[in-house]
């Protein structure tokens, strides 16, 4: 956050026509609106100074790779790379742009847009502004999308937020944004990867920093901790207050991590007074020999050895403490991999969140209206949100087969072209027909089979293998799903599309009843878009390898599918419409 | 909704009522026509608190004349809160309906702990502390001294409060402890001191149990609250068992060393004394003489837990004349204390009555009963007159007189129970004297007394008819409403076998065979994967649970269990739990869902709702039996036995079977809710144990669901989700009303209302 305060960066740099160029040694300064380049020679004819307006986006090498780079691309197609001689001053700088870019990119296009687009006379007050800016930079995928139609001409600003109001309104409350989450498992093997050791014990977190790399190497540091992990898991206390009286490094890990007794300190304030249990410990005037009403406690048993006591830990805490962090997610932004970065990254973020004051109104008043919520009792009163058409499924199992049916529908389309099902078939027909083919076969005998049954029985059972590993893979693990097995590529510009076929077709139906002018064009306009995308996703479908294609075809079929309800919706619309523009001297 | 119940008209703020609600308001209405006691039970999930606070507030409006104050005890901080925030939502709703008339003035009152705003003092690790550092700032003489030398540090907030005297009041409105610190710092004063002096004024009060059970706290905070009122105790199964602890008190050897260090402290103090100021001593001798009454002109911020449980016309008397001197009182304590000692050092198991002991104590150590029925004040007093405000230093010596006092002054329902060590850990000596209360009804007695209507209410009070004995009154409205359906919203199952078919249970010999624990394992694994949202589950202890989730661990099931939900678990550190439970409610509310491992009878199962989303279904693995080796509850059966000819068996398992329905019971909120509830040990299936659980759950408990395996259980899991998620008409199938709305009331007369149910 603080980088974001930050005026201006000056941060020395080489500036590189390309990536094997040896560069230009110089001093690049950004500030908030323009960067410039200054190289250390004068005469030298590198200089740049140019404003972020004119760059569309930066890429940036991966931390602790051979260099240090950043690389702005401009809306022209020019791109300006630069060398940084350590990767902190990169990282800096590319925080710096990322946050210039969006500003500046937003800031510049919203004003001509506004005057581009003459329906809107909305004015906007600055803080709604602001809050639409900053949507659009916590939120990449919605940049994308703002990107594509309002530049793009197909949407105006006032359309495209007025399908997100909520969402502004949400930000607003400050609710939190979703982020990716950990995998919820404790006992990874690589569990440093995404920094969870850390994120879980910040007091390990706390003494890598301390201890790497002066007072010891990384191998050491994980050996150490390794050996504390083991003792914990043989419960022996006091051995474990042994080796810890010995070894005051090893102690670090062993003893009871005071940093999250600090945090839990902290935290408990913000809790739901619903639920405050610690309250109800304030509240206790009673000394009690009983507690909990005839449940046995266990803990007297700890008189003795007090000594013993900070490292006593117990699986419930760890139990906890493993799904607090895994609830709250990936927290940082870090390229992963570095393990020094992760953990000066995590304790950076954690200090910011400590730091936010309990008594903020913003949450204290959140924390109120929540708590009236929870209290009202549901189905005594109307509900608060205008009402929702409820999903009416009577019978599921008419549901899905209707489903099925659907699908061998259009199956036996593409297959047997036009030959016609009869569907409504009367028992006894059936019947008839069956036995039909009993007696056909009787007297045929299956003398003649048309393949060979051998080639058949492993057609089949390579088939069915393929179909029934699919099915047992699929969604067996929450953490993996389809489109992770997709290259990358296609997998992004899926979900690109996607995303904005839907904010496309949400447009669109919600200009429908056309009643002016203005809407018809929007309609024309929204159509005209979607078409361009059509074609794209047939693209996509057949350039992806044989295996995967019957389930990209999965995914994009429904898409297919919703377009072509649009269009045909269109179209019927505009034959009406042609059909009627006699009787109706206006049009509508 | 507004609605007439006889003369008295009823403000409710929902445009609908369940007709459970309405009858539950004419029945407590009747209670209250009669000034006298009653007993609801009405199932979780039927709005009981609503109902509760709009009749009585709604009686209170119709008699302006007479106005009846209106106490409401919770058992927790939390449901304290819940319970404002309701009253908020119908206040707010009567302000709109009556204008100004309707303002009343609600508050909730709570520890220092929980109310003081001065950061110094509440940064103190636990409410004992806070209790000290206020005194160290507000205690009379600190102000005293403060007035001369500046330096002193006192509290601004309790300047202020006393500064602005009578002007200090809060206006007509209800206040959370949240409100109440906020408008402390809003106007600088101290809210602990306004809000205990504003509960004289008050129209309606919420606080805990404890306020009115516990005889220290009861003597200053309940004092003086006008007989007309109306007292509630809600969600009261566990009644007897509060009332039992109220009365209770232990001694360790650790409580002997610190009064003898606290004995020591005060002699020093008194020779102090002595030396500067002996006058103060003469003025307490004299105060002594004429009585304890006295104490009630001491200052507000000087005022101290009350005796426990004096009857008042013993405090009218003189303080014996061999206690009246500080010195000798001291030595009292001292042979007392030494006396203690010796019966700790005893190698066998001793259980005696008081009044046997209190002989014992006459012989040994010279101390008649008068003397120590008269120590807790004594010491009190002793302790003002030496202006000692670190009193959480006392504690111990606090502890020895409260022991004194209660053993001085009841000869009957009481046991005095030594132990040498603990039974399952015979090598280790921790000697024990534990005072022990049987009879519930001691604690409770006052209560009935005082007030003109107490309201005893909960959703599990079966059977209905034991709580008038073990409480010993008699309710002028004993009922047990059952709840009226919509749909079959709840599933409750029992389930007996595992996976493998082999018997579930946490039967003393089954309790720690591996093959148990898996089932029990493969149980939640099944039902993580079928259930959406949350999921609660209760074991019988927290060595139990701990034991079994190891296992689990261990076998790499909690890791599979995992793979579906997050995992949190209930400790005994309430800061942790309180976290998990938020973090909890965060995993449900994401929508990523959540297992919830808590213990029965502990801090979550008492008191934190589990509704809607939060918990789709509770699995309470095993019935939660009392410990029942506990010398306590063996001494606690025998007077159960002897004085209401309540057998062992029957006590226990309706002991434990109470429990679990709470524990049960926690995932209904309403009608539009639904939950699922598997009890898993096959002893649920037998009758004896089965019957005692409350009629609401037994009525939707079939036959086809009383033995049931693992796999069975996921099968009804699923179909039951599935027929939940159909839409439903709300106001009720098949001729059956079950949400009336204003009209349909008033159609009904209150002649009919009888027919309906």
């Amino acid at each position: 956050m603080a980088d974001k305060q930050q005026q201006v960066v000056v941060k020395r740099a080489r500036h590189k026509s390309s990536v094997k160029d040896p560069g230009t040694p110089g001093v690049l300064k950004l500030t908030k609106d323009r960067f410039t380049f200054m190289p250390n020679d004068p005469s030298s004819p590198v200089k740049h100074n140019v404003e972020f307006r004119t760059i569309k986006g930066h890429k940036f090498t991966k931390d602790g790779t051979k260099q240090a780079l950043l690389n702005l691309t401009q809306d022209q197609g020019g791109n300006y790379i630069f060398e940084f001689e350590n990767f902190p001053d990169r990282n800096v700088c590319k925080d710096f742009v990322a946050s210039a870019i969006a500003l500046s990119g937003e800031a510049g296009r919203t004003v001509p847009e506004k005057s581009a687009v003459p329906i809107q006379d909305e004015q906007l007050s600055a803080a709604e502004m602001e809050r639409r800016i900053k949507l659009l930079q916590e939120d990449s995928d919605l940049q994308k999308l703002h990107k594509q139609f309002v530049i793009g001409g197909i949407l105006s600003e006032a359309e495209f937020w007025a399908t997100r109001k909520k969402l502004l309104e949400q930000n607003y409350s400050r609710r939190p944004k979703q982020r990716v989450a950990l995998k919820n498992d404790m006992w990874s093997t690589k569990p440093l990867a995404d920094g969870q050791i850390f994120a879980e014990k910040p007091a390990v977190r706390q003494a890598y920093l301390n201890f790497v790399p002066n007072k010891m190497t990384e191998k050491e540091f994980w050996t150490k901790y390794s050996r504390a992990e083991y003792l914990h898991s043989t419960k022996n206390v006091i051995a474990a207050a042994a080796e810890a009286a010995e070894d005051e490094e090893l102690a670090v890990f062993l003893k009871q991590d005071d940093m999250l007794v600090n945090e839990a300190r902290k935290k408990i304030r913000q809790v739901d007074p619903t639920l405050d249990m610690e309250a109800d410990e304030g509240d206790d005037y009673m000394h009690l020999p009983i507690q909990d009403h005839g449940l046995p406690r266990n803990d007297n048993k700890d008189v003795l050895d007090s000594q013993y006591e900070p490292y006593r830990r117990s699986f419930s805490q760890h139990l906890n403490q493993h799904a607090a962090v895994v609830l709250q997610g990936r927290v940082i932004d870090v390229e992963l991999g570095d393990t020094r970065s992760v953990a000066e990254a995590l304790a950076r973020t954690k200090h910011a969140e400590l730091a936010k004051d309990a008594s903020d109104v913003y949450l204290d008043k959140e924390r109120l209206e929540r708590i009236s919520r929870m209290t009202e009792i549901e189905d005594l009163q109307a509900p608060r949100d205008p009402a929702v058409a409820p999903l009416s499924i009577k019978d599921p199992r008419d549901y899905f087969d209707s489903q099925q049916a659907n699908a061998f529908s259009t199956l036996g389309d593409t297959v047997s072209g036009a030959k016609q099902l009869k569907c409504s078939v009367s028992t006894r027909e059936a019947y008839c027909s069956l036995k039909e083919c009993i007696s056909e076969i009787k007297f045929q005998g299956l003398t003649e089979p048309t393949i060979n049954s051998e080639v058949a029985f492993k057609v089949l059972n390579g088939l069915a293998q393929n179909i029934s590993s699919n099915k047992y893979h699929l969604g067996r693990n929450p953490n993996e799903s389809v489109l992770d097995s997709l290259p990358k590529i296609t997998r992004e510009e899926l979900l690109l599309h996607w995303s904005s076929i839907q904010e496309l077709l949400k447009h669109f139906w919600s200009s429908y009843p056309i009643t002016t002018k203005y809407l018809l064009t929007k309609a024309t306009k929204l159509k005209d878009a979607m078409s361009q995308i059509y074609p794209k996703l047939q693209e996509i479908k057949e350039s992806v390898q044989s295996d995967l294609r019957h389930q990209v075809s999965l995914l994009v079929q429904p898409m297919l599918q919703a377009l072509d309800a649009a269009f045909a919706h269109y179209d019927a619309d505009v034959q009406n419409r042609s059909a009627r523009s006699g009787e109706r001297p206006n049009g509508f | 909704m507004k609605f007439q119940i006889e003369d008295v008209t009823v403000y409710f703020p929902y445009d609908n009522i369940y007709p459970e609600q309405y009858a539950y308001m004419v029945e407590l209405k009747r209670a209250l026509d009669a000034k006298g006691h009653c007993l609801l039970e009405m199932p979780t999930g039927t709005g009981k608190t609503i109902a509760l606070l709009s009749l009585i507030t709604s009686y209170a409006l119709s008699k302006p004349s007479n106005p009846i104050k209106f106490i409401y005890c919770t058992r927790t901080v939390h449901e304290m809160e819940k319970t404002l925030s309701e009253l908020k939502l119908l206040h707010n709703y009567q302000l709109q309906h009556l204008g100004p008339a309707a303002k009343i003035l609600a508050l909730g009152l709570s520890s220092r702990k929980n109310l003081c705003i001065n950061p110094t003092v509440v940064s103190a690790e636990n409410r004992d502390s806070v209790d000290a550092a206020c005194r160290k700032l507000t205690a009379s003489w600190v102000r005293e001294l403060a007035a001369e030398n500046p330096r002193i540090p006192t509290c601004s907030f309790f300047e202020n409060y006393e500064k602005s005297a009578s002007e200090a009041i809060l206006p007509p409105g209800v206040y959370t402890l949240q409100d109440l610190r906020a408008y402390g710092k809003l106007k600088g004063w101290c809210p602990y001191f306004l809000a205990r002096h504003m509960v004289q004024l008050a129209n309606v009060v919420v606080y805990s149990y404890q306020y009115l059970l516990d005889p220290k706290v009861a003597g200053i905070i309940s004092k003086e609250m006008q007989r007309e009122s109306v007292v509630v105790f809600d969600e009261a199964h566990n009644i007897d068992n509060v009332c039992i602890e109220a009365l209770s008190v232990s001694v360790r050897m650790q409580t002997l060393e610190g009064a003898t260090r606290n004995i020591n402290r005060m002699s020093q103090e008194i020779d102090r004394f002595k030396a500067t100021d002996a006058g103060r001593l003469r003025a307490e001798y004299n105060r002594l003489v004429e009585g304890l009454a006295l104490r009630g002109d001491l200052p507000a911020s000087d005022a101290w837990l009350a005796n426990p449980a004096l009857p008042n016309d013993i405090l009218k008397e003189a303080v014996p004349g061999n206690i009246r001197r500080a010195e000798h009182f001291l030595s009292v304590l001292r042979r007392l204390v030494q006396y203690i000692r010796g019966r700790l050092q005893t190698e066998n198991v001793e259980k005696e009555g008081p009044v046997a002991f209190v002989a014992s104590v006459n012989t040994q150590a010279g101390i008649d009963q008068k003397m120590l029925r008269f120590c807790y004040d004594r010491l009190h007093s002793l302790m003002l007159t030496l202006e000692i405000s670190d009193t959480d230093e006392f504690l111990h010596i606090q502890t020895i007189c409260d022991f004194a006092t209660l053993v001085g002054t009841y000869t009957r329902g009481f046991s005095i129970i030594i132990e040498p060590f603990d039974e399952r850990m015979p090598h280790i000596p921790d000697p024990v004297l534990q005072l022990c209360c049987h009879d519930a009804s001691l604690a409770i007695k006052p209560v009935f007394e005082r007030f003109q209507s107490v309201v005893i209410t909960s959703g599990t009070l079966s059977p209905i008819d034991l709580y008038p004995r073990l409480l010993n009154f008699n309710p002028v409205v004993s009922r047990s409403f059952t709840m009226s359906l919509t749909r079959d919203c709840i599933c409750p199952m029992v389930l007996t076998r595992g996976s493998d078919q082999l018997p579930v249970s946490t039967k003393y010999d089954l309790r720690s065979d591996p093959g148990v624990e898996k089932n029990y394992g493969k149980l939640l694994l099944e039902m993580v994967s079928v259930v959406p949202d949350g999921i609660v589950c209760f074991f019988v202890s927290y060595s139990y649970m701990d034991g079994i989730v190891n296992s689990w661990h261990e076998t790499g099931l909690l890791k599979e269990i995992m793979q579906h939900k997050l995992v949190f678990i209930e400790t005994q550190d309430v800061v942790e739990t309180t976290l998990a439970l938020d973090n909890y409610r965060k995993a449900c509310d994401c929508g990523r869902g959540a297992v919830f491992f808590s213990v029965a009878r502990g801090k979550v199962a008492e008191g934190i709702d589990f509704d809607r989303h939060y918990g789709r279904l509770v699995i309470m693995f095993g019935v939660p039996f009392q410990y029942t080796l506990s010398r306590i509850l063996l001494a606690r059966l025998e007077y159960l036995r002897d004085t209401f000819q309540i057998k062992e068996g029957d006590f226990l398992t309706f002991d434990a079977l109470r429990q679990a329905a709470q524990c049960v019971g926690r995932v209904i909120r309403s009608k539009a809710d639904y939950g699922m509830m598997i009890f898993a040990d096959k002893r649920y299936s037998r009758h004896d144990k089965r019957s005692k659980l409350p009629g609401w759950i037994l009525s939707h408990l079939r036959d086809a669901h009383l033995n049931l395996s693992t796999d069975m259980a996921a099968h009804i899991a699923r179909e039951f989700l599935r027929k939940m998620a159909q839409p439903y008409d709300k106001t009720g199938v098949m001729g059956k009303k079950t949400l009336l709305s204003e009209a349909d009331l008033e159609k009904m007369g209150n002649s009919n209302l009888g027919e309906m149910f």
